[in-house]
């Protein structure tokens, strides 16, 4: 199990922990499989190559932000809820990239426990593949 | 670029569909992002967290709903063709790349669940790229509800339509 993070634990402008995930063709394959999503840029080479211009086997959008997503949710704990996220496209990482997840504390909403976090994806700590933001709840320390 | 009757979608509800949350399905997706976060595979730290039971991942939300496929309806890229599945079908940009999504959370989902998801077409889009041309954004709006009629989660989709010999990172 995760450790609690509690609303009164966070500071603005703290990093939260980072997760950084080296992609393989094998998890792609299987997070294509749980998605239902046939699409040859995910898994046919040849056709990712020759026939969409790209340098290998495209890691999935939705894989990239759920890696995103994971950070956070490992980062609030299991009592901390993620209420919304928001995040933008920017680029393309390939199987055997490496995407590296960060995020910030932007504001915390004192009163019910808001936090704002602004996120980023990179491939291989570089080229700048999502960014992003989310709102979780922590709770609060309880009284001891 | 953007045919006449896509443009005449925008603001319409352009896809339907219904689906029951499986354990073993968001399992398997949270296996699949390397998530072993005990909350959607251990009903005692679910439970302890303040959940029924083990919690559907909530990004998997927009999986639930996902249809069957006519592997006759597919495209040459292996995705299907078709308003009927909710794409939106622009002719001189056959390429898609994902643009961007938010989603906004209202209710966890467990195993058993049922969920409806009603997408809009929110807008079509024609820009352009740096050095590739002209492409297009076509945004859409899904609400997910439970089979009682609670908002499970709402959704706004962006895709990035290319033409034939753009390269994604020209835009």
């Amino acid at each position: 199990m995760n450790q609690q993070r509690y609303f009164e634990d966070v500071t603005e402008g703290a990093a939260i922990a980072p997760l950084m995930v080296p992609v393989t063709p094998v998890q792609m394959f299987f997070f294509s499989a749980a998605t239902y999503n046939g699409h040859l840029i995910h898994y046919n080479e040849t056709w990712s190559t020759a026939m969409d211009g790209h340098p290998g086997l495209v890691i999935h959008g939705p894989l990239q932000i759920a890696l995103l997503t994971r950070m956070v949710t490992d980062w609030i704990g299991p009592r901390g809820r993620l209420i919304s996220y928001s995040v933008q496209s920017r680029g393309s990482a390939y199987a055997g990239d490496t995407v590296h997840c960060t995020g910030t504390v932007e504001r915390k909403h004192a009163g019910d426990g808001l936090i704002d976090l602004a996120l980023r994806a990179t491939r291989n700590g570089r080229e700048l593949l999502i960014p992003g933001n989310a709102t979780v709840r922590l709770p609060a320390r309880p009284a001891t | 670029m953007i045919p006449p009757d896509v443009r005449r979608l925008v603001g319409t509800q352009i896809h339907a569909a219904f689906g029951v949350v499986r354990r073993q399905d968001f399992q398997r997706w949270a296996a699949a992002v390397h998530d072993r976060n005990p909350l959607y595979f251990d009903a005692a730290c679910a439970r302890a967290a303040g959940y029924r039971d083990v919690v559907m991942p909530p990004l998997f939300l927009k999986e639930v709903t996902r249809g069957v496929i006519n592997l006759d309806d597919l495209g040459p890229d292996g995705i299907p063709a078709g308003i009927g599945q909710g794409h939106v079908e622009i002719p001189l940009c056959p390429r898609r790349m994902a643009g961007g999504e938010a989603m906004t959370f209202y209710a966890p989902c467990y195993d058993g669940d049922s969920v409806s998801a009603v997408r809009v077409l929110a807008g079509v889009e024609q820009k352009r790229g740096r050095r590739s041309g002209d492409f297009v954004l076509v945004t859409t709006r899904t609400s997910y509800t439970s089979g009682a009629g609670v908002l499970l989660a709402q959704a706004v989709l962006t895709s990035i339509r290319l033409q034939a010999a753009a390269a994604r990172d020209d835009l």
